[in-house]
């Protein structure tokens, strides 16, 4: 039992209680001395009412005093905590945010049921333990955590209700995220119990490889956008979790639903055109992954166009991932999508995993050279390998010089390559930002020229968040191996168990990149190629080392078409990217310049929207927030324009629970209770809750003083 | 001069302005004069005056039955007053007659109002005495009623100031062993002083078959006790201190001086003696008809 105070900086308004004292003291010194005729009656009086004039003085001081004190430590609402303040069943006021999840994970079934379904009924046990004049938040944890009642509710019925409006999504699971705005609308509130109640699958990829935590340490993470608009603001969760000496911390509660672990899913396909073959013939690769405990044998079907062209059987021991892939020929004059299918199992979301190939088509690229005459620089390879026969069919290279790259018409190159240039000029630096701003794709080179101060200072912090360390060197040679090479851009360049030709590296600058950049790296050598998005929506990718025979065997090997292919058709943001938005980000898609006119988009699930077109880098359409997985047709006039592939966030495929020895740490100062869904949620709960605040009590003294003091002063009673 | 411009000197404040006692005294005087619609001096007595006629209530043993016959008609027969009154006025000088609250002091009414007092006496051809006290008799000029007592006593009041503290009880016994013939006793002072030692005082002279009037001067703040900060009040007299809140006690205090003036009235009642509570804001008129009212019951 003990006494805290919920808004203790105006305790310092106690002091306010000396003020009559002050007053009385000195209006006491100053005084008037008055000549009177004669004493004689005030002598009288004095042995009766003078005496309890006095005595009335002292008693108003004291009400006055007691009058500011009690007022004062209202304010401060003192709070009277422990098992015995509140009484049986009663407690102080309580704000509680049930953090519900809704994730694709939520739906695997047990016992004739959804987790998700028994996540909401937890959700209407905690709406049996609001109390009249409790308040209520309801956020849900699919990524982007959603504040269901951001106002909050008084009412169990509207909070029932709102729990009953919610429904699985295919979402992945962003715990953190979710529990920072859940403190983010628990901080607006005075109340005395704050609590939050996570209700979930606590899937381990929910906490640990969220994109908060991917983004760094919890408490270093700069805090997502609030999604309620501006409940959290810009503040340190730990600030929400507890105020500064007043408010008790926010009290977490972590009601896990347990299922059915054991799960395989497609987590990736890599769609890649096939290089020296017919044309129109594409290899399908497919990781496949399994979660369970024991091994797997299963096939693995490739669909396109809804028809199912291929099949591969594929042995998985538990926790392994393995690649199914396929080969099959389309007509690349026009959109296709398909997907690579998994049998049943407790979680079906993941079991289908979706892609879609464009129509191939001419694509003009800007290479720039360095100023000067070097008739075998790293452009002249680039020019060969981006166009070997020199028709223009697939890729249009146009070479200029780096002072010249002001000059260039910018929408007319999706993609523009810096091949080995030392530094560009002011007009240069600016057309290479729009060009990414706009989301443009641009493959940096670097090598010989490249003065690595200057593009540490100007380009490539911005570009990639990376910085140049150093030159590695290795004379001898780094080859690139099969078992090195395990990045889905190089696949379906392996040919048995050797790649379709042999690469040695023997330098390359040592970078410094973001950990989520996307990093092809190198035993012994280090990261080789690194790719990042931009916030204009395109890629940027830097190759470490030169193409220059001095640098690797990258200019003589028959591997230099096929990598340049892959690394500018993912650049220039063709089918690869089309395939890889995964649920709650924005597909774009790509659309011809000449498309005009409103863009309806047919969901998977049946229902329609409408795209925005972006006349960006290149034309494309965008759909924001794209909640099902699925194919997505986009269409003007219900011509088709364009086809998007959606699918789950492979995270989600992992359905293990966070470990109990992991909990401690998950909630950062709030502390999290683990509370098993079979146990009565009174007996954890309400126990803690317990706790009375006084400050009616110290308003209705001061209300009884002021009257007394009214009556004191104005009457004659004494 | 106007009718209205005598009668500004029954103010007191106006006539506190006046250069000499004696012109305060004849102005007061002459204004309270000219609001009467008959002479104060005129009586009767040995000395004819006028003939008024009769007015129902009149003696009729003054009926001029002489002229009744020659007429027919009934007339009064008027004659010049012929006194033989001896008054004595009886001024308190004491510390506490000092106080005021913003106009005249009490003492200061008092002092004009022993002069108007003692102008209308000695104007009506009686004798007047004063005396002026305070623990004691400081100053006393036996009653006379020659021209010359009129300078004589108005200078006396001229000199006369605060002193120290008050004994109205003794004095009052003093005095009475000292006037051997009987007549007008008039008494100015706040009476601040325990009414067991006034009363018998007062009564003293009712014994010796004087009459009495008591002018009971006080100022308003005295009765109303109009302060409101807190104050410390020092005791003219005695110099004696008592810090108070005049706010919380000033309804006890004005009853305690309501009771101690009934009292006072009563006693005084009881005892045939005149007593006239005046506040130092009272025109001197009311003062001045009180003692004509007296002086014509002792006819």
């Amino acid at each position: 039992m003990g006494l805290t105070f919920l808004n203790g900086a105006f305790l310092i308004a106690a002091l306010a209680a000396l003020v009559p004292i002050v007053i009385h003291l000195i209006s006491r010194r100053r005084v008037e001395t008055i000549d009177f005729s004669s004493l004689r009656f005030l002598k009288e009086l004095e042995r009766k009412r003078i005496r309890r004039v006095r005595l009335r003085q002292i008693l108003l001081l004291i009400i006055r005093s007691l009058i500011l004190l009690a007022v004062a430590l209202a304010l401060a609402r003192p709070t009277l905590r422990g098992r015995f303040a509140g009484g049986a069943g009663a407690h102080a006021k309580t704000s509680v945010a049930i953090v519900l999840d809704e994730s694709a994970s939520m739906s695997r079934r047990i016992d004739g049921d959804d987790l998700f379904t028994q996540a909401v009924a937890v959700g209407e046990r905690i709406a049996d333990l609001l109390d009249e004049g409790d308040q209520a938040f309801l956020v849900t944890a699919g990524a982007p955590p959603v504040s269901v009642l951001a106002d909050g509710t008084y009412s169990p019925d509207a909070l029932r209700e709102a729990l009953g409006g919610l429904a699985v999504s295919a979402a992945a699971t962003d715990y953190p995220e979710a529990i920072d705005s859940a403190l983010g609308l628990l901080r607006g509130s005075r109340n005395l119990n704050r609590e939050i109640y996570v209700v979930g699958d606590l899937q381990r990829t929910g906490w640990i490889g969220s994109a908060r935590e991917d983004a760094g340490p919890r408490s270093d993470a700069a805090p997502a956008a609030d999604p309620t608009g501006g409940a959290t603001g810009g503040d340190d969760p730990a600030d929400a979790a507890s105020e500064p000496g007043d408010v008790p911390a926010v009290r977490g509660y972590l009601i896990p639903l347990t299922g059915p672990e054991g799960n395989l899913g497609v987590v990736g396909v890599e769609v890649a055109r096939k290089h020296g073959g017919t044309a129109g013939l594409f290899s399908f690769s497919s990781e496949v992954r399994n979660w369970s405990r024991r091994s797997v044998e299963m096939p693995v079907k490739l669909f396109v166009d809804g028809v199912q062209v291929g099949q591969a059987g594929v042995e998985l021991e538990p926790g392994a991932a393995g690649t199914a892939r396929f080969a099959a020929a389309v007509d690349e004059s026009k959109w296709h999508a398909g997907w690579i299918e998994l049998p049943d199992d407790a979680l079906p979301t993941d079991n289908r995993r979706y892609f879609t190939i464009p129509p191939a088509r001419r694509v003009e690229i800007l290479v720039v050279r360095p100023d000067g005459e070097d008739p075998r620089d790293d452009a002249y390879y680039l020019v060969r390998a981006l166009d070997p026969a020199g028709d223009g069919m697939r890729f249009a290279p146009a070479v200029v010089e780096a002072s010249a790259l002001g000059s260039q018409e910018r929408r007319r190159f999706p993609v523009a390559v810096l091949a080995d240039v030392g530094r560009l000029d002011r007009a240069g630096e600016r057309w290479i930002e729009e060009h990414v701003e706009d989301g443009g794709g641009l493959l940096i080179v670097l090598g010989s020229r490249t003065d690595m101060r200057y593009w540490n200072a100007e380009l490539l912090p911005g570009l990639l968040g990376a910085t140049l360390r150093g030159l590695v060197e290795r004379p001898a040679g780094v080859r690139l191996a099969p078992s090195a090479v395990g990045h889905p851009l190089l696949s379906g360049l392996v040919v048995g168990e050797r790649l379709i030709d042999d690469v040695s590296v023997r330098r390359a600058f040592d970078v410094e990149a973001n950990l989520r950049e996307d990093v092809l790296e190198l035993p012994g050598l280090g990261p080789v190629l690194v790719l990042g998005r931009t916030d204009g929506g395109g890629e940027v990718a830097a190759l470490l080392t030169g193409v220059d025979p001095t640098w690797s065997d990258l200019p003589q090997s028959g591997f230099l078409v096929p990598l340049v292919h892959r690394l500018v058709g993912r650049l220039e943001g063709g089918h690869a990217r089309a395939s890889r938005t995964l649920v709650g980000e924005d597909l774009f898609v790509p659309i011809e310049e000449t498309a005009r006119g409103r863009i309806d988009v047919e969901l998977p699930g049946g229902g329609t929207a409408i795209a925005e077109a972006r006349a960006v880098g290149r034309r494309g359409a965008v759909l924001a927030g794209v909640r099902e997985p699925g194919i997505y047709r986009f269409a003007i006039d219900a011509v088709p324009i364009a086809l998007g592939a959606v699918n789950v966030d492979p995270r989600e495929s992992d359905l293990a629970p966070v470990a109990a020895a992991e909990i401690e740490g998950l909630g950062g100062d709030v502390k999290l209770t683990v509370v098993s869904p079979d146990r009565p949620l009174e007996e954890e709960v309400l126990e803690a809750r317990h706790g009375r605040e006084l400050w009616r009590l110290f308003v209705y003294a001061a209300l009884v003083l002021i009257a007394l003091e009214m009556l004191l002063a104005r009457s004659r009673l004494i | 001069m106007a009718e209205e411009s005598y009668r500004r000197f029954l103010d007191p404040v106006v006539v506190s302005k006046l250069a000499t006692m004696e012109l305060r005294a004849r102005l007061v005087v002459e204004g309270f004069v000219t609001g009467l619609h008959r002479s104060p001096y005129k009586g009767f007595s040995v000395e004819f005056a006028e003939h008024r006629q009769y007015m129902p209530g009149d003696p009729l043993k003054h009926i001029d039955w002489k002229v009744y016959g020659k007429t027919d008609r009934l007339y009064i027969k008027e004659y010049e007053e012929e006194t033989n009154l001896r008054g004595h006025v009886l001024l308190d000088a004491s510390a506490s007659m000092a106080y005021t609250s913003g106009g005249i002091s009490k003492l200061e009414y008092g002092r004009y109002l022993a002069a108007a007092l003692i102008y209308l006496m000695l104007k009506q051809q009686d004798s007047v005495g004063l005396l002026v006290f305070d623990e004691a008799v400081r100053e006393f000029i036996p009653p006379r009623s020659n021209p010359r007592q009129l300078h004589l006593l108005l200078s006396e009041l001229d000199r006369a100031g605060p002193s120290s503290e008050t004994d109205i009880g003794l004095v009052l016994h003093e005095l009475a062993r000292r006037i051997k013939r009987r007549g007008l006793v008039i008494l100015i002072s706040d009476l601040l002083d325990d009414p067991q030692d006034v009363l018998p005082g007062l009564k003293h002279f009712r014994h010796l078959k004087h009459e009495v009037i008591v002018f009971h001067v006080l100022d308003p703040r005295e009765t109303e006790f109009g302060f409101d900060a807190d104050a410390t009040f020092r005791d003219m007299e005695t110099g004696e201190l008592m810090t108070t809140e005049p706010f919380s006690i000033r309804r006890d205090y004005v009853e305690a001086v309501d009771r101690w003036m009934t009292h006072l009235r009563r006693e005084c009642g009881e005892s045939r003696i005149d007593y006239v509570p005046i506040q130092t804001s009272t025109p001197y008129d009311r003062a001045l008809f009180s003692y004509l009212e007296k002086r014509k019951r002792l006819g």
